[in-house]
């Protein structure tokens, strides 16, 4: 026998969308959206949160006032249980997503640089940074010696040493391609991980492509393993 | 290894989904506003129901809601069920995605060196929608729309357009609310009622977003993205492929176009416009909210017809681009 309160639509009603809200909330303040979406798409997502838990709680005033006497017909039942159902286990399951499988299945970004209207000095350039610079200049020898600080994490590659690399977001994960560096890591060395985030200080130096012809490579002078970065995601 | 790429299959559908929720709530506010100020939704039935200015005037309507394929679903549902022209209706539902104002700025941010999309595009969606709501036109209304949206479209269509006997209530079913009634002086409904409704629809909708989210990410984690892009250079090819990663992507049409950035390099001018036209159409993410309106013969068409003009456009710009 199902307790009268329970029978109440509108209470389930108020329930579903204020979990969906809190989903949309709390993600947006315990970092979740950083490994999701692009920081553009944040702020409407907690509007949308807030919009939805403003309705929620007016349904919840409905539930014990002027809707206490609406009960629901089955296949209402069976939707207003199953999306509360969903909205809990994204709440209580974060997404843990693995950058190097993810990038494996991609291919690599290639949008087409023309020239940097604004580039950093060397020691002050990000990983993607790089990637954008050495494809708008495509002359290798304009960079080696050039001191080197970045972080990413470490990308399994087929048929050469792992890269350094990151993932850019235009929209969310689903859109994700890579960018990375080659390493020139130390001989002796246990190799690290895939998926595993690393600080490289170092120079770019001109060593022997897979192909024949010389590239740049990042040669370390320090490996730093490091959680990954609260936004590990790129524009 | 398979539980990495669950547990990354799992973070790509939470980022479908956190994404589409928002534009989905603002689809929903929409289609609730327009109840709101234009109760019984006259101005709905004085659309054209002419075969190409029905879709057109449909079409110009995305401009008023400048919100991607997953809001358009709730707003394309409210016109239907308030007794909108077929054609207005699909003209709305299958080209606002593209032409809006946030879709066309876009696709001018991300291919400024490229006028010829920035017009192609919005031109092609069009082609597209007026095609399908002509296709679909051909197939009754019984055949092609849900039973419970037909029901509802029913009560609102003028008595000329529909014979009683196609009514499924008023004087042969069960009295229609008076509300509902097309006769009937409009009647604001209770602001308890609208907010119930509206509730009500945003979690069925995003069920079915999460159905849709679930599928798209699922595909996209265990088919490899380079299988899809490895054919870029042949024009055929590259246009078919395009269009099933348009179909497995899942994006929403206000970003699209940033992501088809990143490999216009690598495929043919007809695949990249492929890819912008179709997505905002069909995907794995919205097919499971277009069945709210369609029965498994409108879907099928949909896709079908969309594919096939797609195709044909995307041929043709290879022929006049390469």
């Amino acid at each position: 026998m199902i307790p009268p309160l329970l029978q109440r639509a509108t209470l389930w009603r108020a329930a579903s969308l204020g979990l969906w809200a809190l989903v949309l909330l709390v993600s947006s303040v315990d970092g979740r959206l950083d490994l999701l979406l692009r920081a553009v798409f944040h702020p409407l997502v907690a509007l949308a949160g807030l919009l939805l838990l403003l309705v929620a709680l007016l349904q919840l005033r409905l539930a014990f006032g002027a809707g206490r006497g609406e009960r629901g017909d089955r296949r209402q039942a069976r939707t207003l249980l199953l999306t509360a159902a969903i909205a809990l286990l994204v709440l209580l399951q974060p997404p843990a997503p693995s950058f190097a499988d993810l990038a494996g299945q991609r291919p690599r970004d290639e949008t087409a640089e023309s020239e940097l209207s604004f580039v950093l000095p060397p020691a002050q350039r990000s990983l993607t940074d790089w990637v954008r610079l050495l494809r708008s200049q495509p002359d290798p020898k304009l960079f080696a010696g050039d001191p080197v600080r970045i972080s990413g994490f470490v990308l399994p590659m087929e048929g050469e040493p792992p890269q350094l690399a990151r993932l850019l977001v235009r929209c969310c994960l689903a859109d994700a391609s890579p960018v990375g560096l080659p390493v020139h890591w130390p001989a002796g060395q246990a190799p690290f991980p895939a998926d595993q985030w690393l600080a490289i200080d170092g120079v770019m130096g001109l060593r022997p492509g897979p192909g024949g012809g010389e590239r740049l490579e990042v040669v370390p002078s320090r490996i730093r393993p490091i959680p990954r970065p609260a936004r590990p995601l790129e524009p | 290894m398979i539980l990495t790429r669950l547990a990354t299959a799992w973070a790509l559908f939470q980022g479908l989904l956190i994404e589409a929720l928002p534009f989905l709530l603002i689809g929903v506010l929409i289609s609730a506003g327009a109840r709101w100020f234009a109760p019984g939704g006259r101005w709905l039935r004085r659309l054209p129901s002419h075969p190409l200015l029905g879709p057109l005037t449909g079409a110009a309507l995305g401009f008023a809601l400048p919100a991607c394929e997953c809001g358009n679903v709730p707003v394309a549902r409210r016109m239907l069920s308030g007794g909108a022209p077929l054609g207005a209706g699909l003209g709305f539902l299958f080209a606002a995605p593209v032409l809006n104002p946030i879709v066309i700025a876009s696709t001018w941010a991300a291919f400024p060196d490229q006028p010829w999309l920035l017009l192609a595009r919005p031109l092609g969606a069009v082609v597209v929608a007026v095609g399908l709501a002509l296709l679909l036109g051909l197939v009754g209304e019984p055949q092609l729309l849900q039973a419970d949206l037909l029901a509802e479209r029913r009560l609102h269509q003028p008595l000329a357009a529909v014979g009683l006997l196609e009514r499924s209530s008023g004087l042969v079913g069960a009295p229609p609310p008076s509300a509902l009634s097309a006769e009937a002086a409009p009647v604001r409904p209770p602001l308890a009622e609208l907010m119930k409704h509206a509730s009500q629809e945003f979690l069925y909708l995003s069920l079915l977003l999460v159905m849709g989210s679930v599928i798209a990410a699922l595909v996209q984690s265990f088919v490899p993205r380079s299988w899809l892009l490895a054919v870029g250079g042949a024009p055929t090819l590259s246009i078919l492929a395009l269009m099933l990663l348009a179909l497995v992507v899942s994006v929403c049409s206000s970003v699209d176009a940033f992501l088809a950035l990143s490999f216009a390099a690598q495929v043919t001018p007809g695949a990249l416009l492929a890819f912008l036209l179709l997505g905002p159409v069909i995907d794995l993410k919205l097919v499971s909210l277009l069945g709210l309106l369609f029965r498994p013969r409108g879907l099928v068409l949909t896709t079908a017809g969309a594919a096939l003009m797609v195709l044909l456009i995307g041929q043709w710009v290879n022929l006049w681009r390469l």
